[in-house]
């Protein structure tokens, strides 16, 4: 039988991780284009609310009131499934992510770790649900009953499988730098600064990075929806909620890949210089560091031009593979060893 | 054939992070400068005498217009935007327009009516914003086209001075 009291610290929780998630995301459309206007002299979106900080809001009315279409020959049951199915793992694989190491106390009510959840094999999970997502992609774009969409759909899937691949090998040396495939055991083997894996496994970070650039369908890495190429990809026929369905899925799994880095590599919750923060502070110091790896994303998609397909696949198999294998077998030795 | 000389790549562009960096950073830096744009409607476009917006009538001190309707802007016109007819009066120039209506939406402001005209009736003026909610209202006829000749005389004296280089007289 479960305590009421821990029933209730799960709710309260997963509701503000949960909203702060979906938030993050409905932000995330605003400074994408806030920092795209500035980093090209322009000013972006300034005319709802303050600093056009109502932006989202006012797309996403927007967004509602759209027309909804559906293609002629388009299969009707799997193309209103494809969004759900495209956003709904990147939301949940967001359970799983620490936020603090220490237990959270609001007035003297401990309502233990800050993450939804603390499994013991929270790094598994992330993967198995992440993996999900392609499918959202593969079936919208198969549904739509248009060779754009297609294209875009059979895209996303090659380029998912293949950097698949990097992001678990450059996961695994992680997991085994700590021991555990438990991202709270994880954060907490990072706990001082010398001690990030960012310090330890570089080119596993470096790799990891550039795969959540691909398995999150983003610039440089775009080719499920090239738009030169494509006209939009997997969504070129959906509108209304159920694109912006699509989008808050794809700027989800931005965030919890940020998020996963962060734990990952960069100490999750852990702060600089300081062997025992407090719980707010170690909210702070991770919500800074994600915040950061959300930036590095926008700042990389104004910044990089679009790579080609054959690139795409040439760098993941014949360069992220072999580099990512020969890290993990050096991390091996190494580790057994010391 | 054409042979296109690729340039070799060093090293470091080769691996292409050093060159990724390089670009990120010069995206970082163009994020303080200071943005370009125009807050248009906030901030009007600067107006001098070489801007060529809507033709318009210029109305003289005797509140009449110079025109004569000798058709000729009619004639000049490419895009037909332009449809008078004429009629008489008791003055001593005896001719003046009925109906002078321009076509907004067809007008592309190219300025031939103005250099056509040899009476000096009809300029480019300032005014270039054009919106209205039916395409009848946007068909403009003699009382909307007038203008005093004050919200339009720096355009009269440019169009003046650079119609002299027309009239001075060749030694050849």
């Amino acid at each position: 039988m479960i305590e009421w009291s821990v029933l209730l610290a799960w709710i309260v929780k997963a509701t503000v991780i949960y909203l702060g998630l979906v938030n993050v995301g409905a932000l995330m459309t605003l400074a994408e284009r806030k920092f795209s206007a500035w980093m090209q002299y322009r000013i972006g979106p300034n005319r709802v609310g303050p600093f056009g900080l109502l932006q989202p809001l006012a797309d996403g009315v927007k967004f509602i009131f759209k027309e909804e279409l559906m293609p002629a020959g388009a299969n009707k049951m799997l193309f209103r499934f494809a969004p759900v199915i495209a956003a709904l793992p990147s939301m949940m694989t967001i359970a799983v992510i620490p936020f603090t190491t220490k237990d959270v106390v609001l007035g003297g009510w401990n309502i233990g770790t800050f993450s939804i959840v603390n499994l013991d094999i929270g790094v598994l999970y992330i993967l198995a649900l992440g993996g999900l997502s392609v499918y959202g992609l593969i079936i919208g774009g198969w549904a739509s009953n248009s060779k754009y969409s297609l294209l875009g759909g059979l895209r996303a899937s090659a380029q998912m499988i293949s950097y698949e691949l990097t992001l678990i090998l450059t996961i695994l040396a992680v997991v085994v730098m700590a021991g555990s495939l438990d991202l709270q055991q994880i954060a907490l083997s990072q706990n001082k600064v010398t001690d990030w894996n960012i310090w330890y496994q570089p080119l596993a970070f470096l790799m990891f990075v550039v795969a959540t650039f691909a398995e999150t369908n983003r610039h440089p890495f775009d080719f499920a929806e090239c738009e030169p190429e494509l006209v939009a990809g997997f969504h070129t026929e959906y509108s209304s909620m159920k694109f912006a369905l699509f989008f808050i899925g794809e700027y989800s799994a931005m965030t919890v890949m940020a998020c996963l880095t962060t734990t990952l590599f960069l100490g999750g919750p852990s702060v600089p210089f300081l062997e025992d923060p407090h719980w707010a502070l170690q909210i702070a110091a991770f919500l800074a560091k994600a915040g950061f790896f959300l930036f590095l994303f926008i700042w990389v998609r104004w910044t990089l031009p679009r790579f080609r397909f054959d690139q795409l696949m040439a760098l993941g198999w014949k360069v992220f593979l072999p580099l990512a294998l020969l890290n993990l077998l050096a991390t091996g030795v190494v580790k057994s060893l010391v | 054939m054409v042979i296109v000389k690729r340039k070799e790549l060093s090293l470091a562009e080769k691996l292409y992070l050093p060159e990724v960096v390089r670009g990120l950073s010069v995206t970082f830096r163009k994020m303080f400068e200071k943005p370009i744009t125009r807050q248009y409607p906030e901030e009007p476009l600067e107006k001098t005498e070489v801007t060529r917006g809507q033709p318009r009538l210029v109305v003289k001190e005797d509140d009449s217009i110079a025109c004569v309707s000798c058709g000729l802007c009619e004639a000049a016109c490419p895009a037909y935007a332009i449809t008078i007819d004429g009629g008489e009066t008791d003055r001593a120039i005896e001719r003046e327009p009925k109906r002078f209506d321009i076509d907004m939406l067809r007008c592309i402001l190219c300025g031939f009516c103005e250099e056509a005209c040899p009476k000096d009736a009809i300029f480019m003026s300032d005014e270039l914003e054009l919106a209205d909610y039916s395409r009848e209202a946007l068909i403009y006829n003699i009382e909307k086209l007038k203008r005093p000749q004050a919200a339009l005389q720096q355009r009269i004296d440019y169009v003046k001075k650079i119609n002299t280089r027309w009239q001075t007289p060749s030694s050849t």
